[in-house]
């Protein structure tokens, strides 16, 4: 909880304002300021176990909590977390409020209008599901059916058929939708589908690891075929507050992570399956 | 209660009216069919199987229902005023309890964890929602006072800004309003933090409607008082700070009350700013384990609690008022 007015940083974003005015922002002027005030500040949404959420003790927790930690620690830094909704992160034009994005955000060609992607980090599987009373048995089976999905997510781009994700592994559009029900949270399809087959949606789509939670919780719902696609998943910064130099520092602590297996242990750590076992995510498939 | 000295006889006391309630209830009861539920199950020495039970089962069940819902009505109203809104108010909580237990939730998760959840909602939330929303009154109410004095005036800017500024912030949703000063004001090179983002909108959107309020209650105050305050001389801030303020408080206070409660209720918005407030944790803390009802039934429980209170303080102020007048 910040009560401070941030005078501090209001005085460096209006110098990046001003300085956006000729053309970009002077580089090192976010890193600059990370490593003069000793803190990296990480925008993730706390709504989705087990990538960040809200622990019993009400800490935040989670995977892209800990590669967050992790970024920071490798800088030299102290990680701070703030927990704004996934569409005002989205939105771009952060104005310093934050330095960095990590959770869980696909590339797409419209997000970067406003973010850049410095480093991908790892993939996930996005699956449909279906209520386990359901007589659709096949990913054909859910053409011209209501399915439910969060609003703005890569998940509804793949409904529509307009998914434009950058530098992602090939996929094809299995499923036509009749119906997209987008809502603004995303947990709140999987309790639509819990009352029942075809009472409030036909399926959803969301990413395996969310999908396979709830189905530990007791959610009355199934896995429906392979996974649609998968998706890159990256670190991202403001645009508006272009960096190079904070692009290229990020770029080479993930490329670290990557080869000293950091990633992949807490992919370990975090992506389990019902039988036990673990993934990992952080290669594409 | 209205102060009137004829009170007519009370409804429920006339037989005419006790059986068309009557039939009306058991009417509303047969179509709801109550049958398979508890109450079938509670009478099935006599009806049978509640399942294969059929007409005459759901006759049974509406019928015995209509007599102890009649019954405890016409219990209630032989008790005095105080002990009979006591009675209804128990009852109906009672009813709203059934209601959200009939979701069939684990109300146990809410107390789970160490910090149990409510605890941490308690905890960490709480204080976030009153500290902004008591901030927000306090400027929102300064916004008022200089707004309702502007909209007054013959200041043709003063009342052009003041008449503005109250279109402007009654027309727009509170919602929009905080995303339209958490992300614009940036743009203009002023950066604030979530919080005071979230107080700027609630403090402008409510003074707003207070202004409104301030409004109408000073100038409810007839014309003559302000003429005669005149014919003796007192200067014009004088004659607002003793005549006619005096007077229209107790006018403004009810709606400004009204307008606290609604405000604590509308704080709950801030919280897509990612401010750990009530809402905010009864999102997220819910989102983990996909206990979402629960917590939210918690959030509901919290504000409730709030508002009554709030609701008091009201009322205490009121009668205050009251006394006085």
């Amino acid at each position: 909880m910040s009560i401070k007015l941030g005078f501090k940083k209001s005085s460096i974003a209006f110098t990046a304002l001003l300085l956006s005015i000729g053309m970009t922002a002077q580089a090192g002027v976010v890193y600059d300021y990370i490593k003069n005030n000793n803190e990296l500040m990480i925008a993730t949404d706390a709504n989705w176990a087990p990538f960040s959420y809200i622990n019993d003790a009400g800490e935040m927790e989670g995977f892209d909590v800990d590669v967050g930690r992790e970024i920071a620690k490798r800088m030299g830094v102290e990680a701070r977390f703030i927990t704004p909704d996934w569409g005002v992160i989205t939105a771009g034009n952060w104005n310093m409020r934050w330095d960095v994005s990590v959770g869980s955000m696909t590339p797409t060609e419209g997000r970067s209008k406003v973010l850049n992607f410095p480093a991908v980090y790892y993939y996930t599987p996005a699956a449909f599901a279906v209520h386990t009373d359901s007589p659709v048995t096949t990913l054909a089976g859910l053409n011209g059916k209501n399915i439910c999905t969060t609003a703005s997510s890569t998940w509804e781009m793949y409904l529509e058929g307009s998914l434009d994700m950058l530098n992602a592994p090939a996929f094809t559009y299995k499923v036509t939708p009749g119906t997209i029900t987008a809502l603004a949270d995303g947990h709140t399809c999987l309790d639509d589908t819990r009352l029942g087959a075809g009472v409030r949606n036909d399926g959803i789509i969301d990413s395996v690891p969310m999908i396979q939670g709830a189905i530990e919780d007791g959610y009355p719902i199934k896995f429906l075929g392979d996974p649609a696609f998968y998706e890159p998943l990256s670190v991202a910064t403001d645009k508006g507050n272009s960096d190079a130099e904070l692009d290229a520092e990020i770029a080479r602590i993930i490329l670290e992570m990557q080869k000293d297996y950091t990633l992949t242990s807490l992919s370990m750590k975090w992506f389990k399956n019902a039988d036990g076992s673990s993934n990992d995510y952080t290669v594409a498939y | 209660m209205f102060v009137d000295t004829v009170v007519e006889d009370k409804a429920l006391h006339k037989p005419a009216f006790l059986f068309g309630l009557s039939i009306a209830v058991l009417a509303i009861f047969f179509t709801f069919n109550f049958t398979n539920t508890i109450f079938g199950e509670f009478l099935s020495p006599v009806i049978g199987n509640p399942e294969k039970s059929g007409f005459f089962g759901r006759l049974a069940v509406s019928f015995v229902l209509t007599i102890l819902f009649v019954a405890n009505l016409l219990l209630i109203s032989f008790a005095r005023l105080k002990i009979q809104i006591l009675i209804v108010w128990i009852e109906l909580f009672l009813l709203f309890l059934a209601f959200a237990y009939s979701f069939d939730l684990e109300i146990a998760y809410i107390f789970s964890g160490q910090p149990s959840k409510i605890g941490l909602m308690i905890s960490k939330g709480l204080f976030t929602t009153i500290y902004i929303s008591a901030v927000s009154i306090l400027i929102a109410t300064a916004i008022a006072i200089v707004g309702a004095i502007a909209k007054l005036s013959n200041n043709g800017f003063a009342y052009a800004i003041a008449s503005f500024y109250t279109s402007l912030f009654r027309g727009l949703p509170l919602l929009l309003q905080i995303y339209l000063i958490y992300m614009g004001l940036p743009q203009l090179g002023f950066m604030i933090d979530a919080i005071p983002s979230g107080i700027a909108a609630l403090s402008l959107c409510y003074g707003a409607y207070m202004t409104e309020i301030f409004r109408a209650g000073i100038q409810s105050i007839p014309k003559g008082q302000w003429e005669a305050s005149r014919a003796l001389g007192f200067p014009f801030g004088l004659i607002l700070r003793k005549i006619i303020l005096p007077q229209s408080i107790p006018l403004i206070i009810p709606p400004t009350g009204n307008q606290f409660i609604a405000m604590l209720k509308d704080s709950s918005l801030v919280s897509v700013l990612g401010i750990w407030e009530i809402m905010f944790l009864a999102k997220k803390l819910g989102a983990k384990d996909f206990n979402h009802l629960e917590m939210l039934l918690t959030a509901a429980m919290i504000y409730w609690l709030l508002t009554i209170i709030l609701e008091m303080i009201q009322a205490r102020i009121e009668r205050k008022y009251q006394q006085k007048t």
